[in-house]
């Protein structure tokens, strides 16, 4: 799949999750200049295997918590608020997947919070950006090759 | 259906399990520890817990691994992003009554 192809179909799969699962619709509008942010990063195994990383400004992220977990904001703790965006994550991931790998069976890693990413800095990933209401997401999907063997 | 038990893997699943009885099961495949494939191929191995219906919610949508886990005996198989109403359909012809 072309780098072009993959960043429509991160594009196609970010959206889908976003407003199905998580009750949030894109803008149109501009990207907000970064604030604080919370970044998470999930690595898949199969065909192909590499990672996938997204970055969520501070209140962003919280709103989208709030809303998936149907709690006020002010009640979220910041684990809380970390365990929904590694979820967001790991289902964007999971359904880019499902789209492009071969006939191999794929297995996605545990989602972690991090200080940063290396995928956000490869010249091959795929990128997408998402403005919100209160924020943007920004994902980063970078393949890696040769083919990955499961693990046990 | 009146309450809903969480477990994180497939590992306590099967030890609540053993305390408490449930009427269907969801359960995601990519978990830490046991993960859903193998949760779901022990519990059709036990005599008591095998009739339990299982759905499993999954990212992952190829057919292969949805043939595969309907293979194992899972009775419904829903893949994320869904929305609420696709996860109530699913249940309730899983278990045969409405949920409210």
């Amino acid at each position: 799949m072309s780098e072009p192809q993959l960043e429509t179909v991160l594009a196609q799969c970010t959206e889908a999750v976003l407003e199905q699962m998580f009750f949030v619709r894109a803008l149109n509008g501009p990207l907000p200049a970064p604030d604080s942010v919370l970044i998470v990063e999930v690595p898949f195994e199969g065909d192909p295997c590499g990672r996938l990383a997204l970055r969520v400004t501070a209140p962003a992220a919280r709103s989208i918590a709030a809303d998936f977990l149907g709690e006020e904001e002010c009640v979220l703790s910041e684990q809380q608020v970390g365990e929904v965006m590694c979820e967001l994550a790991n289902i964007i991931c999971g359904s880019v997947l499902s789209r492009v790998e071969s006939d191999t069976t794929f297995r996605l890693g545990s989602s972690r919070l991090t200080s940063d990413s290396e995928v956000f800095h490869s010249e091959n990933a795929a990128l997408h950006s998402v403005a919100l209401d209160n924020g943007a997401i920004l994902i980063a999907f970078d393949v890696e090759r040769p083919v990955c063997p499961l693990g046990g | 259906m009146t309450g809903c038990l969480e477990a994180s893997n497939g590992i306590e699943a099967l030890q609540i399990l053993g305390k408490e009885w449930v009427d269907a099961i969801l359960s995601d495949i990519n978990m830490p520890g046991m993960d859903g494939e193998e949760f779901l191929r022990q519990l059709k191995t036990d005599e008591l817990l095998r009739a339990i219906p299982v759905v499993i919610i999954s990212t992952d949508s190829t057919d292969h691994r949805i043939e595969r886990m309907l293979a194992l005996g899972a009775r419904g198989y829903v893949t994320k992003p869904f929305r609420p109403e696709t996860l109530r359909e699913t249940l309730e012809r899983t278990l045969g009554v409405p949920c409210e």
